[in-house]
């Protein structure tokens, strides 16, 4: 994590300062702040408070500079916001640029923060864009309690996650309310959402809606192959590990990609399956989601817009959630995503998880992971005392609580009771009552 | 498609373009005992492009590279629109404008910087969207739109498709007029016209096309396996199923297809050639009872599986239906003498377009689930040599050479001639008279508006349609002036849409819907909001794309934004 302190940029011509000291080059975004419309918000004062809270006070912070990034900065910067803060510890690959329009060829390999902060300065004088360039982790709590409104346009779940359920609790504990807007796009679709910590909705109320990646049987993969598919899992799930050991398959690196897909091609070969190709060999291991450029400024508008609203009051905010499809002529809807009573972020009750006495903890814990409201992977569980149940790590702990993988449930619990659940994928705790049956 | 081994020794097994491109050590080299296969490892354009061609191909990307898109009102809007349509990589877009930069198009639009000031505007966001990506060219042309249209129509029909970004109504009326009668005549121009109109936070963007055909729609469900009426290969393997000698493993590892398929054959010859009727239960059922019939075990996933889809026994393929493509002249585009072919080859038995030689995946072993792709790849191969026969035989008969289409083109369109859609438009004039459908609505105004959506948007298409009015009556747009009276502004607006709404439907009463859609689109003054403009530039590049690639179904023909409310609506006006 490092700011980078990005010099101002260089000096202005004539004719800009001239353009900048004008007070009419804001004419078209005034119109609607200097008058109210018929859905206006009683609120809304308009005209100079407005005005100044958006151009001169309002501090944004953007999360992700990326497809979604790229647009949102244009956006903001455009329609008047003037301190935005950016943070993405990602750099520029070549295949970004058929959509991160900030970044050219001879950016790659660059931060992506530090090279959309910079282009947006130069393009658009009097703005003010600060970079991060690392992980939204790396940064405490109050760093984004200090920021007005935040957008996410993120491709991560579990950055979501954190980013959401550290703003829930700062609104839980400070009663200080950070709107989340955040959106996301896959091909032709997308959607955008309004969060209002702690008031509305909030991500994890919806996590059970997120479809898990596509899981292919390993039974399937190593018997029964069928499509190019089952041939590239093996290559990765199967092969990769019992070839090389300890050494992490790096789906990054073109040479490991190439393997898997050499590999891979002979299986095909031998069972006569076509279509493997390095592309879909990538885009399986890597788990690549088509994007392009006119989808995320479907999406990026929408936040941004949101954004405007929220600043300005100048029309009701989203309430809370935008679909748009433009698979099939296009079609957007918009509704609100209520909030879950047992959401373990903003909801007071606990997840209730019916275990019949004879299942093992082996068997209880496969069960967490197969639930798509808590979406898990490799989960830890204690009692509520804290004492342990099983542990993942060290290994010490792991070690010690292994053989209560084995026990029935009556010999751990005597009735039904409560156990908290850590898991890398989770960025807090879940408490959640066993009921015994 | 197969990968050949290439005798070559392990060094130069790859094409050297592909050599250049590897980094570092390779994996491959270091692996003994391994089968020389090519490896095609992406080269630079498709590593930059990689991630939109896993939604429209290489089939796609070539139209788009192709295609040269002109745009005409120099604004926000329509550069939002070019710019998602340069990064996916067109051959060439023009922007048509004789203005020049004023502070206002700086402040708005992300392609004009403060020091160009003064300068054409043309010249100058072409300038700043080449920069975003070196493959595209691009042009300005510094004139008068509507002097051009009176001096060169043929200027405008020399593009692939043309964006009127917020431009004078009366140009628009008139450029769509002249693009509607150059698609008249048969293999003459059809160059689709995406006009765009925004106000605050409000925008509508309308299609005009005469016709346009999507080859591939992309559905949910991708494959048309056709088990209602299985082919004879399909069903002799059906038949010759000997469930009695088959093991457990074999017996539930036969693909659901070939189940459905023997189904279907033993109830047709049981039932005098007639499907299940889908809507008698009984049938269904019994059709389904067959299916159990044959279980061993009660939890075979592969019958599992043909009994969920038992439904595509009892759904009848549909025939192929077009009258569009009835003649054909050596003018015509590649996809009009293709569908002409296609009409053509389902003119006989059995009147269904050529088979998709792709399956899905399905629970089965290996070699039942090869066997059964090779069956449908066998069909496709017979059903395919028939097409390209009567696609040669209309060429000749147009005049063309045997090769005028290329062979893929007619390869990748009979794999999906399954799917293929017509669209029929409808011309901008006749759109925007609003004779069906708002005059349907507004008649039955008690009745319609019980769904509280409807009336806001086609209250804003009417705040639109009067805002245009006012502007051919006025010369400027409603809610424009600094110092307004904008009560008076939304008073005359008013009285032109109640005027237009009584035009059509006799009598009519806006209601306070319109009054209030009148409202918002007069407070935003026809001014742009940066974020309404790259909302709406997003929808106009995805329905461009959609209308170059000829893949995904594109909007027919009209869509209202609201972006107050984050809603849209379409029609087909």
């Amino acid at each position: 994590m490092s700011q980078v302190a990005v010099a101002p940029p260089v000096q202005l011509s004539s004719k800009t300062t001239e353009y900048l000291a004008s007070s009419s080059r804001y004419r078209d975004v005034d119109k609607i702040l200097d008058r109210r419309g018929p859905w206006t918000d009683e609120q809304f004062q308009g005209g100079q408070a407005a005005k100044d809270f958006l151009r001169q006070q309002c501090k944004i912070l953007v999360i992700g500079a990326g497809g979604l990034g790229c647009e949102i900065l244009q956006n903001l910067a455009l329609t008047g916001f003037h301190n935005i803060h950016v943070i993405d510890m990602d750099t520029i690959d070549i295949s970004n640029l058929n959509r991160q329009f900030l970044f050219r060829e001879t950016d790659v390999g660059g931060s992506k923060a530090n090279v959309a902060a910079a282009f947006v300065m130069q393009r658009v004088p009097g703005v003010k864009v600060t970079p991060y360039f690392g992980k939204i982790q790396d940064h405490p709590a109050s760093f984004y309690g200090s920021f007005d409104i935040i957008i996410a346009g993120l491709d991560s779940i579990p950055a979501r996650r954190w980013i959401n359920a550290t703003l829930v609790e700062i609104a839980e504990q400070d009663e200080n309310v950070t709107p989340l807007i955040d959106g996301g796009t896959e091909g032709f679709r997308g959607q955008a959402r309004v969060i209002l910590p702690a008031v509305s909705s909030c991500y994890e109320c919806s996590i059970d809606t997120i479809a898990p990646p596509t899981a292919y049987p390993i039974c399937t993969i190593a018997n029964t192959p069928r499509l190019p598919e089952h041939c590239i899992e093996w290559a990765s799930v199967l092969e990769w590990p019992k070839v090389f050991k300890d050494k992490k398959l790096d789906t990054d690196d073109p040479d490991h990609i190439e393997w898997l897909y050499q590999r891979a091609s002979t299986r095909a070969n031998e069972f006569k399956i076509e279509g493997v190709t390095w592309a879909l060999t990538q885009g399986v291991v890597k788990n690549i989601i088509p994007a392009i450029a006119s989808t995320n400024a479907i999406i990026a508008a929408s936040c941004c817009n949101e954004a405007f609203k929220l600043a300005t009051l100048a029309a009701p905010s989203l309430d809370n959630y935008m679909m748009y499809s433009g698979n099939e002529s296009l079609y957007a809807y918009t509704f609100e995503y209520e909030k879950r009573a047992d959401c373990p972020v903003c909801g007071g009750e606990s997840i209730e998880v019916q275990a019949e006495k004879d299942w093992t903890l082996e068997t209880l814990l496969e069960k967490l992971e197969d639930r798509q409201d808590l979406q898990i992977k490799r989960p830890s569980l204690a009692y509520e005392s804290g004492a342990p149940l099983f542990f993942q790590a060290p290994p010490q702990l792991h070690e010690a609580t292994k053989p209560n993988l084995a026990k029935k449930l009556s010999e751990l619990f005597s009735e039904d009771a409560s156990v908290v659940i850590t898991d890398p994928n989770l960025p807090f705790q879940v408490t959640v009552s066993i009921k015994l049956v | 498609m197969t990968h050949r081994t290439p005798p070559a020794s392990p060094s130069n097994h790859r094409p050297v373009k592909m050599a250049r491109m590897s980094d570092g050590m390779d994996l491959t080299d270091a692996t003994t005992g391994m089968e020389a296969i090519p490896s095609y490892r992406p080269d630079a354009k498709a590593r930059r492009y990689d991630r939109q061609l896993r939604l429209w191909a290489s089939a796609g990307q070539r139209s788009l590279e192709a295609a040269r898109v002109l745009l005409i009102g120099c604004d926000a809007t329509g550069c939002q629109a070019l710019k998602n349509l340069v990064l996916p990589g067109i051959a060439h877009f023009t922007i048509l404008s004789p203005r020049s930069v004023e502070a206002q198009d700086v402040a708005t639009n992300f392609f004009l910087h403060p020091d160009t000031i003064g300068r054409n505007i043309a010249e100058e966001a072409v300038k700043l969207l080449k920069e975003l990506n070196p493959a595209v060219e691009g042009s300005a042309v510094v004139k008068d739109p509507a002097q051009l249209l009176q001096s060169d129509p043929d200027f405008f029909s020399a593009y692939t498709l043309i964006i009127a970004s917020n431009v004078e109504p009366q140009l628009e009326m008139d450029l769509a007029e002249i693009l509607w009668k150059a698609s008249e005549k048969v293999g003459g121009p059809d160059v689709p016209l995406i006009c765009i109109r925004n106000s605050g936070f409000i925008g509508r963007i309308e299609v005009q096309l005469r016709e346009h055909c999507v080859s591939d729609t992309h559905p949910e469900q991708t494959h048309t396996l056709r088990v209602d009426q299985p082919f004879p290969e399909l069903e002799k393997a059906a038949r010759s199923l000997d469930f009695d000698s088959m093991d457990s493993m074999e017996h539930s590892h036969i693909p659901w297809v070939v189940i459905l398929a023997r189904a279907v054959s033993i109830w047709r010859e049981q039932h005098g050639g007639q499907l299940p009727n889908s809507d008698d239960d009984a049938e269904r059922a019994a059709f389904k009872d067959m299916i159990k019939s044959w279980r061993h075990k009660a939890d075979e996933e592969n019958f599992d599986e043909a009994l969920r889809s038992s439904y595509q026994g009892f759904t009848k393929s549909e025939l192929f239906e077009d009258e569009a493509v009835v003649t054909v002249s050596e003018n015509s585009k590649n996809l009009h003498i293709l569908l002409h072919a296609l009409k053509q080859y389902t003119s006989q038995a059995p009147h269904l377009p050529p088979i998709s030689p792709t399956l899905p995946d399905m629970h089965s072993s290996t070699t039942s689930y090869v066997a059964l792709q090779n069956l449908y790849r066998a069909q496709f191969n017979s059903d395919f040599a028939r097409f390209k026969q009567i696609v040669a035989e209309t060429l000749g008969r147009i005049g063309l050479p045997a090769d005028a289409i290329p062979a893929d083109e007619i390869e990748s369109f009979a794999r999906n001639s399954g799917g293929v859609q017509v669209i029929k438009g409808r011309a901008l004039k006749e759109s925007k008279e609003m004779r069906g459908l708002v005059a349907e609505v507004y008649t039955n105004v008690d009745e319609q508006f019980v769904d509280e959506e409807k009336p806001i948007h086609l209250g804003l298409h009417l705040a639109l349609l009067a805002a245009e009015r006012f502007h051919l009556v006025t010369g400027r747009w409603p809610g424009s002036p600094e110092a307004d009276d904008l009560a008076e502004e939304n008073r005359q607006v008013e009285e032109m849409a109640l005027s237009l709404l009584q035009s059509v439907v006799p009598g009519a009463e806006g209601g306070p819907e319109t009054s209030e859609a009148i409202a918002e689109v007069v407070r935003g003054g026809f001014s742009t909001l940066p974020t309404t403009a790259a909302f709406l530039g997003g929808i106009v590049a995805q329905e461009a794309i959609k209308l170059v690639t000829n893949q995904y179904m594109p909007l027919d023909n009209t869509v209202i934004i609201d972006l107050v409310k984050s809603s849209m609506e379409k029609y087909k006006f």
